[in-house]
């Protein structure tokens, strides 16, 4: 991949490039320095564009610095497993976050009830359903892409491993919030 | 008070201070319980293959902050614990890389090369011997010169420079360890310019919260929890993730050799090493105050030392550097051990992280809050108590007594963390991950958060994944408000002069520094590709 470094460094320049004529100057309250009553300050556009011209520095380096020579490999294969990884936690997250309200409709659509879920988040099962299911995707998830298939064993370790970080997260401190409650 | 005042003051805000429980009758100080469970988890972590000191330090320090809570009574025993694992993990780092010739941490990577023929040739006991010895002797020499040395750092700064100076050495600090870092300058600069750019999102002193794109989400800018945890744990946990992936040697199964033949380490076998353990320790000291500069570039210089000194007065029929000397393993692990107490000098003299363990350190006096690391830390002021200052010398008192557990109980520990190393990476890294996500709630409970940690982490993996160090980035973001803010103090202070920075000779020389750096590191990447 040879021409990685340079990919980086024009990402870097075209960055910087938006940073300091599109987004600070449209994007900020006061200018580099602003003038109140007779007293300069700096203004709040001053650091960021320092960054964003820092930014434009280090792509130019790299360009210059070894845009012909890298050591790094970068494949379709390698980024299509991570692309897998990170779908996997983003699909642990959203069991988290919409797990338990969703349980609790579907419970309520059976009872014929209307509960709010602000009010059950302290209760049993309503306090664990989000991170368990939530949980259990994500180790049980990665385990499966790692190994290539879905094993029953894979499956328990998640149940235990989640029920174990409750049990030591939960019961021990009385002030922590599992995901989602603190949202609620 | 006098300084020596302080120095009692501080020993007595550990050992009478908050109480843990009580051990048949005898109360135990929480800050010395806190430092003694650190060191356990932290040997603990170090032997475990593909964990390291921060990650524990990460998960911990969240969950304990919630529990201690945001008071200046929690920042010992937080601390103390923090440092805890910090020390016990490069402990810990030798005991794989000693028995499977696979580094518990990275730093431990040399320990292979004497570490693992020695286990094969059934002295695999005395080699954690050797490991232990040199391991806290140079962890004890790296904490007496921070002892010495951060006091005058900051006494130093405190009396010399002034604002435009103070923002003219943490410009010199970011292009130090942009340039250092990673082998490439200008990946280097492009991580502490996005460091930058994220902490300044959502930030400022106008009502407007700037770059924020008119949205809520980003008017509140980005937590230092999520930037740092996710960029530095997730980032790490993805790779290693991926890097699991391709490998398929892990399930293979490791050899196992018994050891046999006299196990016991000499009193002329240790004279012999203490040369070795001296120079690697003072290597490894002067190293570790250089913010940036880590534990494995230590490890690999120490090494190095010893082996040209092995050559030149090796006797006949000792095995050379390679082959199991135990002159290799002392001459590793007193480099990669002197490396974290003296990393603690840019720390709390100056405020500025050097290397990821004390990022955390750093993060836990934020958001505890009571205590900013800096100079003003060490004014020894007589009419009003400093507190900060008391507890300096606490912090000291608890990095003494992790030295004491290290010495005494260390050997037993690292050879009882044996069992570590059988842990299977591919379950335990969700684990780790899982542990982060639910640590980062516990301080921050909103699930935003959550997903801005998951965001830095592709960033973080993103970045290690295309050789561009994301310790730059994390440095950058805990600085870049401090720089911010001290520039805007220069500016003012001078009168609203805009070459505020060119204003002393002190500051020039400090953004000369800055240039130089850049340059040379420049100049030596060309020569290395060519």
């Amino acid at each position: 991949m040879n021409r990685l470094n340079i990919y980086i460094g024009v990402g870097a320049l075209l960055l910087a490039l938006v940073g300091l004529f599109i987004w600070v100057p449209h994007d900020t309250g006061t200018g580099l320095i602003v003038r109140v009553r007779r007293q300069v300050s700096i203004g709040d556009a001053f650091a960021p564009s320092i960054a964003f011209a820092l930014l434009a520095i280090g792509g130019a380096i790299l360009l210059i610095e070894h845009r012909k020579r890298t050591n790094v490999e970068l494949t379709l294969m390698q980024l299509s497993h991570s692309v897998a990884l990170v779908g996997v936690i983003v699909l642990g997250l959203l069991f988290m976050q919409h797990a338990g309200p969703a349980l609790l409709r579907i419970t309520d659509l059976f009872a014929n009830s209307n509960s709010e879920y602000r009010l059950l988040r302290e209760t049993f099962p309503w306090k664990y359903s989000g991170f368990f299911l939530g949980g259990l995707t994500i180790v049980a998830g990665m385990a499966t892409l790692s190994a290539g298939r879905l094993q029953a064993r894979t499956v328990v370790i998640g149940c235990l491993v989640t029920t174990g970080l409750i049990i030591l997260v939960d019961l021990p401190f009385e002030d922590l919030l599992l995901p989602p409650n603190g949202d609620y | 008070m006098q300084p020596l005042d302080y120095i009692i003051a501080g020993i007595q805000e550990v050992i009478f201070g908050p109480v843990a429980f009580d051990l048949l009758g005898v109360p135990l100080p929480l800050t010395l319980v806190m430092v003694f469970a650190g060191v356990v988890i932290g040997i603990l972590v170090g032997a475990t293959p593909g964990l390291a000191g921060p990650m524990a330090m990460a998960i911990s320090l969240p969950i304990m902050i919630s529990y201690f809570g945001y008071n200046v009574e929690a920042l010992l025993p937080v601390l103390g614990f923090l440092i805890g694992v910090m020390k016990g993990a490069t402990l810990g780092g030798a005991v794989p890389a000693i028995l499977f010739n696979t580094p518990g941490t990275p730093d431990a990577y040399m320990t292979t090369l004497d570490g693992y023929p020695l286990t094969k040739q059934g002295q695999s006991y005395k080699a954690m011997k050797v490991a232990h010895l040199s391991s806290v002797s140079g962890d004890t020499v790296s904490d007496i010169a921070l002892f010495v040395c951060a006091p005058f750092v900051a006494l130093t700064v405190e009396s010399y420079l002034d604002f435009p100076e103070k923002t003219a050495l943490l410009i010199l600090s970011l292009s130090f360890i942009a340039a250092i870092i990673g082998g490439s300058p200008g990946k280097g600069l492009i991580s502490v310019a996005l460091g930058l750019i994220a902490v300044f999102i959502g930030g400022g002193e106008d009502f407007y919260p700037r770059l924020s794109l008119g949205t809520d989400t980003l008017a509140g800018g980005f937590s230092i929890i999520s930037a740092v945890l996710g960029v530095l744990i997730v980032g790490a946990i993805l790779k290693e993730y991926e890097t699991l992936w391709h490998r398929s040697e892990l399930s293979v199964k490791r050899k196992q050799f018994v050891d046999h033949g006299d196990q016991r380490l000499s009193l002329a076998e240790i004279l012999r090493l203490a040369p070795y353990i001296g120079q690697s320790s003072l290597v490894g000291t002067m190293i570790g105050a250089l913010p940036g500069i880590g534990t494995t570039l230590a490890a690999a210089v120490g090494y190095q030392l010893g082996r040209a000194r092995h050559a030149r007065r090796r006797q006949e029929g000792f095995p050379a550097f390679g082959e199991g000397a135990i002159e290799g393993v002392a001459a590793t692990e007193a480099a990669n051990s002197s490396v974290s107490g003296s990393n603690l000098i840019p720390v709390l003299g100056l405020g500025i992280p050097g290397n990821t363990a004390a990022v955390f350190i750093i993060l836990a006096t934020d958001s505890i809050g009571g205590f900013t690391p800096g100079p003003s830390v060490f004014r020894f002021s007589e009419n009003v108590v400093n507190t900060e200052l008391v507890l300096v010398f606490g912090l000291f008192t608890a990095m003494l007594f992790a030295n004491i557990v290290n010495w005494t109980l260390g050997a037993v520990l690292m050879r009882a963390a044996t069992v570590m190393v059988r842990v299977p990476k591919r379950t335990l890294l969700p684990v780790v991950l899982l542990l982060t996500l639910t640590a980062v709630y516990a301080q921050e409970p909103s699930i935003e958060t959550l997903w801005f940690t998951l965001s830095f982490g592709v960033l973080g993996y993103l970045m290690r994944k295309v050789d561009m160090s994301p310790l730059p980035f994390v440095i950058a973001f805990i600085l870049g408000g401090t720089l911010e803010t001290s520039a805007r103090q220069a500016f003012s202070a001078t009168g609203g002069d805009p070459y505020f920075l060119f204003s002393s000779w002190t500051s020039i020389l400090f953004l000369a520094g800055a240039i130089a750096t850049v340059v040379l590191a420049l100049k030596r990447a060309r020569t290395t590709n060519t």
